[in-house]
């Protein structure tokens, strides 16, 4: 599923890249660099936070094995050999994650059909009417509201107005798929929680929300002067 | 839009997103499903009482206060006879500080004659078990063999891992995660 949304999402991307100044092949190589970048980084930061036990058995460090994997340190290493390689082309960050913004939500589409395919990411019990029997109750179908979210949130990326200024097309993204996640995540019945029941997800989505408003403001503000 | 305007809506989307996460907070912790029984991560284990070769019954609830790894397999499934021996291994390692393995043999889709030759062959010290109906795969909601289920001392499913055959790290690494 998530391998058919990468390849969906960047043909997507590539269709789009050139108005943001960006080559296709730049596109491309920012993302099988980043996608290598996840691969490598999830495994090394996975075997550096398990010392020992790889210490034991070193050749596990090689194993085909997905769940050797740390998803977290993947993202920010990812993140890095993009951030790297841009520096290394010389090129703009704002209009880069522009044209990558189709990919960013294509792969939120995929995500979401993992979800519902996997039956993780479930919802929290319910009596309403639209609930869906899953691990032992009556639960929302939280990962089809994931779903529903992330195609309204691609459709409004994809058929917005062009003539923004740069950065507005991804700021828009992360400001959307925070808010999302802000509201969706109370439905959630797996929330790790912190400080008396508040929903960690909530916490950095809302912090992620300021952000991105924030930025957009001062985008906005940049594009007028 | 006029920048008054953005920053008049920007402020109200925030303060509501600052309400509904504090009206949405999950005071009583029934995020946690540690009481209801699913073969998913977070879950209590599903109950299941299946009997040995030699006749002898193992009920799962009455290994609470030890960590068990919980490995559904067959004789005629590769990856399922390629890691037996890293389990044992890390079983002899683990299993004075209070680790279990009950390795469930699918009896029911598995060619009984030849569990014992495969377990004597490998020499195998921990519980093998015989689903013979299919129920206890039906509970666990098998999709692949090998499928394990580590499960913690409180009898939580503290992990799922589907496939294999699973590296030593692997399973060390989620043995001393059940084990704490």
């Amino acid at each position: 599923m998530l391998l058919a949304a990468l390849w969906i999402g960047l043909a997507l991307a590539e269709k789009r890249t050139e108005r943001h100044g960006i080559s296709k092949e730049t596109l491309n190589n920012i993302v099988y660099y980043s996608i290598l970048g996840y691969i490598l980084g999830g495994r090394v930061l996975y075997a550096l936070s398990h010392f020992s036990a790889f210490a034991q058995s070193p050749f596990s460090l090689f194993s085909p094995s997905p769940d050797l994997f740390d998803p977290l340190a993947a993202l920010m290493s990812s993140a890095l050999v993009a951030f790297v390689y841009g520096q290394q082309q010389k090129l703009s960050l704002r209009p880069t994650l522009d044209a990558l913004t189709p990919f960013f939500a294509t792969l939120a589409i995929g995500l979401a059909l993992a979800h519902l395919a996997e039956g993780t990411a479930f919802g929290s019990p319910t009596n309403s009417t639209w609930g869906v029997e899953l691990w032992g109750a009556t639960r929302h179908p939280s990962q089809m509201y994931e779903l529903i979210a992330s195609l309204l949130i691609f459709g409004l990326i994809w058929f917005r107005k062009t003539d923004s200024p740069p950065g507005v097309s991804f700021l828009t993204f992360a400001a959307l798929a925070a808010a999302a996640r802000l509201f969706l995540e109370a439905f959630r019945g797996d929330s790790m929680l912190i400080f008396g029941g508040l929903r960690l997800a909530q916490v950095v989505a809302w912090i992620t929300l300021v952000a991105a408003l924030a930025l957009l403001e001062s985008t906005f503000q940049r594009g007028k002067s | 839009m006029q920048q008054i305007q953005r920053r008049i809506i920007y402020s109200i989307i925030l303060l509501l997103g600052l309400v509904w996460t504090f009206a949405s907070a999950d005071q009583l912790g029934t995020s946690t499903s540690g009481k209801i029984p699913a073969p998913q991560k977070g879950f209590l284990a599903p109950e299941f009482i299946l009997k040995t070769p030699a006749g002898e019954s193992v009920k799962l609830s009455d290994l609470r206060g030890q960590a068990v790894l919980v490995n559904l397999w067959a004789t005629w499934c590769p990856p399922c006879r390629a890691e037996m021996q890293t389990i044992e291994k890390i079983y002899a390692e683990y299993k004075d500080q209070g680790f279990m393995v009950l390795a469930v043999n699918m009896t029911y889709q598995d060619d009984p004659s030849a569990i014992m030759p495969f377990v004597t062959e490998q020499g195998l010290s921990f519980p093998i078990l015989l689903d013979e109906t299919g129920e206890m795969a039906n509970d666990y909601q098998l999709r692949s063999l090998p499928s394990s289920f580590f499960v913690d001392r409180n009898g939580i499913i503290n992990e799922v891992v589907i496939g294999g055959p699973m590296a030593e790290a692997l399973l060390r690494t989620r043995v001393e995660g059940i084990l704490r």
